[in-house]
């Protein structure tokens, strides 16, 4: 009885001498990437009539400095710009409209003209809705460049949240 | 009966400090995680991107990661392969634009820079889109250097706090990490001035 617990006092002693490495333990904080989103969305509330189809307006900005492929870019190996919609209940979706993009070329390219969006855009998706409140868990692909270099394409989160009635 | 009521109190206490010591470690842990990111993430203020170059310099100065990774044409290829010879790893993207108009600026200058053991090796970024399109683009640009596809580990090596494309780690002879260098300058001449500018101190350094 003794041994033991004798033994376990200088088993748990040791436990004193961990309070000042503390810092020592915390390992690589460098982590991974820093996920940075080029294209923001601004969730705005909006009301449509039950029961008719009618149009929700999705507000996006692209930080100032950059620019990503329109839904339409002049090649096709361009990632373009596009919403993805999954089934929602009481909600029938059409197919995501938007807008024309800009022209646009790189300064050591000037000959390869590229269709773009910078600054702010809007892609319009028509529903049908059943009254009440619904909320859609969309994503907008997207692949952002400045005038020097490209940036890995990405996935926004886009809450749409808006009431039929 | 004293000596037991002794023993019992030194083992309380002693499970007292691994409680402590836990709870002490557990919001050091928390406080020092809290300022790394508060000094890493926020790069955007107010809509408007603040940062530069985006360029990572963390390998600048240190031996470049060794990889071996698969090729365009099937082969297994290290970075121990050019073992003695100054060489740029490019990292590029089958929809990067800028990357596309500097490869056949790399590909004249592994050509060029061939009689000094200068070796150009390209990195694909984005190799799920399938070796045929990969391929496809690199015969356009008439690229003749190894293309590698990229995998998890380079990635994680060379591209950990980076999303920028292109770019480059330049290396010398002795297999150590001379420079970083990504995007392109403002027009074409001054960037490729500046591509060959970089060969050539690569080639220089040892």
């Amino acid at each position: 009885m003794k041994r033991t617990l004798l033994t376990l006092v200088l088993l748990t002693a040791p436990a004193a001498l961990t309070i000042p490495r503390v810092s020592a333990q915390l390992g690589n904080l460098s982590g991974p990437t820093v996920t940075k989103s080029y294209v923001t969305y601004t969730a705005l509330p909006q009301t449509v009539p039950a029961n008719h189809r009618a149009t929700l307006e999705l507000h996006f900005r692209v930080l100032t400095g950059y620019h990503v492929n329109s839904n339409k870019p002049t090649e096709s190996y361009l990632i373009p710009t596009a919403l993805t919609v999954p089934a929602a209940s009481g909600v029938k979706t059409g197919e995501a409209t938007y807008p024309a993009g800009q022209p646009y070329s790189f300064s050591f390219d000037p000959k390869t003209k590229l269709s773009v969006y910078a600054g702010d855009f809007i892609v319009k998706l028509p529903v049908t809705a059943a009254s009440g409140a619904h909320s859609i868990d969309a994503t907008l692909r997207y692949q952002a460049c400045n005038n020097a270099s490209c940036f890995q394409p990405k996935n926004l989160p886009v809450k749409i949240d808006f009431t039929a009635k | 009966m004293l000596r037991k009521a002794l023993l019992l109190l030194m083992l309380t206490a002693g499970l007292m400090l691994v409680v402590v010591a836990g709870v002490l470690n557990y919001r050091e842990r928390a406080r020092a995680v809290a300022a790394a990111r508060a000094t890493k993430v926020d790069l955007v203020k107010d809509g408007v991107a603040t940062d530069s170059p985006n360029v990572d310099e963390t390998l600048r100065g240190k031996p470049a990661p060794n990889f071996t990774l698969a090729s365009l044409d099937g082969k297994k290829v290290s970075l121990a392969d050019f073992k003695g010879h100054p060489l740029v790893l490019n990292f590029w993207g089958t929809y990067c634009d800028p990357c596309k108009i500097e490869m056949p600026w790399l590909e004249q200058l592994s050509k060029k820079y061939a009689a000094q053991g200068f070796d150009v090796v390209g990195v694909t970024y984005d190799a799920e889109v399938g070796k045929a399109k990969i391929a496809s683009a690199t015969q356009q640009l008439g690229v003749t250097y190894p293309i590698l596809l990229s995998d998890s580990k380079v990635e994680d090596a060379y591209l950990s706090n980076t999303e920028v494309l292109p770019i480059s780690f330049w290396v010398d002879r002795n297999g150590k990490v001379v420079n970083v260098t990504a995007g392109l300058s403002s027009d074409e001449a001054t960037a490729k001035n500046a591509l060959e500018a970089q060969v050539q101190q690569t080639i220089a350094a040892n």
